[in-house]
């Protein structure tokens, strides 16, 4: 197990107060969180909670602040210059949020896949290896059995078994996507965000990754952020729409878009603006 | 794109209210084409069966053709299932328009029996409650159907009370058996039509509120559902 949060017993803070364990069905607790880019304020006040072994959506036009909300769930925002964060995003106990929280290893338990595929230039073996060799796995028959699972786990391993050793570059933009994610399961996530993984993809690829998103939250939290409706509607168990950095309304898929209880919520949705 | 979809959609809304009116008028006509027994009447009623069929018929295509290049969602998808439910009971409205109006061509030969009252009663409640229906749908406002249920009890009990009139007549005299035999039906027919009626209204009442609501029927026993 990682050690990702480097808090003393003897310190509790204000902050770690605020992020008391989450309840049973709950696996993340955001409160009151706030995002701004110098003077843009792009997420305000979010309060929401993420469910275990589900698929968690977030749609809403763009702009809205979904990838920035989503960002915030594995502190890759701290990478962008002048983003500034408050709230609560508890997990485990712990606000990760916290400046004592190390980023690298929250980012081992809370993995992401991004909007293009970005393989490695190495071969897939390599690229699929390479969290586990970070996080000092040496042994290669333990790092052929880590690369084999995360392989069949992200329904990759039948298309790509006989050519392991492969430039990672040579492979289809869905089966990249599969490879990325299977990378990201290489460290043993629990959480896995995924920021529009679909949009550069065909509809077989597509359909293939919906259909893994769905395998996935078998074992795995999934959030995911769509411009795709229909793809919220089809893979999520529970949805939030965005609008204006703020969060209109959360809650089960079905009922959102079948019978959403925010007017701004069904215009958007029925296609009346964004 | 996304206007051109509910400029389309609109369009079918217009369609399947246009298409209700038409059943309606169907089976008011056919029982005024029974009570004063116009044959002529009754068979521009048949003539129509046929523009029932084929909007039964396009409206479905063109709103499956809907469901899958806009795959709508919302209250667009709520109406959008609530018309193709529609469809099928504007259909089986006009339809007993038809099998009356069938009806009222052989009975037109020889005089009815007593004032023939009961029947354009028991149609003129049938018919509100079309219309009544028809307004909800188009104007989205559902205290137009908010007494159904009332008014299906009474349709049930005038059905009843004509069959056992017809019954009577029937004892009393067998050779009118024939013709007592068709106003039971009749009177059947009605009450069906009353029963679409109903219908539409459980269906426009989930397209305004998203909430499934069925009608308590005497009849039927659904003891977990929400009733009107």
């Amino acid at each position: 197990m990682l050690n990702i949060f480097s808090v003393r017993k003897d310190s509790t803070t204000e902050s770690e107060k605020a992020a008391a364990l989450p309840a049973k069905d709950e696996t993340m607790r955001i409160e009151g969180l706030d995002i701004s880019y110098g003077s843009n304020h792009a997420v305000k006040g979010v309060k929401m909670s993420i469910k275990p072994k589900s698929v968690t959506a977030f749609i809403g036009p763009s702009g809205c602040g979904k990838s920035t909300l989503l960002r915030a769930l594995n502190r890759m925002n701290d990478e962008i210059d002048g983003c500034r964060t408050d709230g609560v995003v508890s997990w485990k106990g712990v606000n990760i949020l916290d400046p004592k929280v190390d980023p690298v290893a929250l980012r081992s338990k809370v993995g992401m896949v991004f909007q293009k595929p970005n393989p490695f230039p190495k071969s897939i073996y390599e690229n699929v290896a390479y969290g586990p060799r970070i996080h000092g796995i040496t042994d290669k028959a333990q790092l052929d059995k880590i690369v084999e699972s995360s392989l069949r786990n992200a329904a990759l391993w039948d298309e790509v078994k006989d050519r392991l050793e492969e430039s990672a570059m040579g492979l289809s933009g869905g089966q990249q996507q599969r490879m990325c994610i299977a990378r990201a399961l290489a460290v043993e996530p629990e959480v896995i965000l995924m920021d529009e993984p679909c949009s550069a993809l065909d509809p077989i690829a597509t359909a293939k990754i919906e259909d893994l998103i769905n395998e996935l939250k078998k074992d795995y939290t999934v959030i995911i952020v769509t411009h795709n409706m229909q793809q919220a509607a089809r893979v999520s168990d529970y949805t939030g729409f965005m609008y204006l950095g703020e969060l209109i309304e959360f809650g089960e898929t079905e009922q959102i878009f079948q019978k959403p209880k925010e007017k701004l919520t069904e215009n958007y949705i029925t296609g009346r603006f964004g | 794109m996304t206007e051109k979809f509910h400029e389309e959609l609109s369009e079918l809304k217009k369609q399947v209210e246009d298409m209700g009116e038409l059943a309606k008028e169907m089976l008011e006509t056919s029982i005024k084409a029974l009570k004063e027994q116009d044959v002529m009447l009754a068979k521009s009623i048949i003539a129509k069966c046929e523009t029932i069929r084929i909007l039964d018929h396009t409206i479905e295509e063109e709103t499956l053709k809907l469901i899958t290049l806009h795959q709508p969602m919302a209250s667009d998808m709520r109406l959008v299932a609530t018309m193709l439910k529609m469809i099928t009971y504007i259909t089986r409205i006009g339809r007993y328009g038809n099998d009356i109006a069938k009806i009222a061509i052989d009975l037109s030969e020889e005089a009815h029996i007593g004032k023939l009252v009961s029947l354009p009663q028991m149609s003129a409640i049938v018919c509100s409650m079309i219309d009544d229906a028809l307004l909800a749908f188009e104007t989205q406002d559902i205290s137009h159907i908010a007494d159904f249920k009332e008014r299906e009890d009474t349709i049930d009990a005038m059905r009843y009370s004509i069959y056992r009139e017809g019954i009577s007549y029937m004892m009393e005299n067998p050779k009118y058996i024939t013709r007592c035999t068709q106003y039971i039906l009749i009177a059947r027919y009605l009450e069906r039509c009353g029963d679409h009626a109903c219908k539409m209204a459980e269906k426009i009442h989930y397209m305004v509120t998203g909430e499934h609501k069925e009608i308590d029927y005497k009849s039927c026993c659904s003891p977990n559902q929400d009733t009107f």
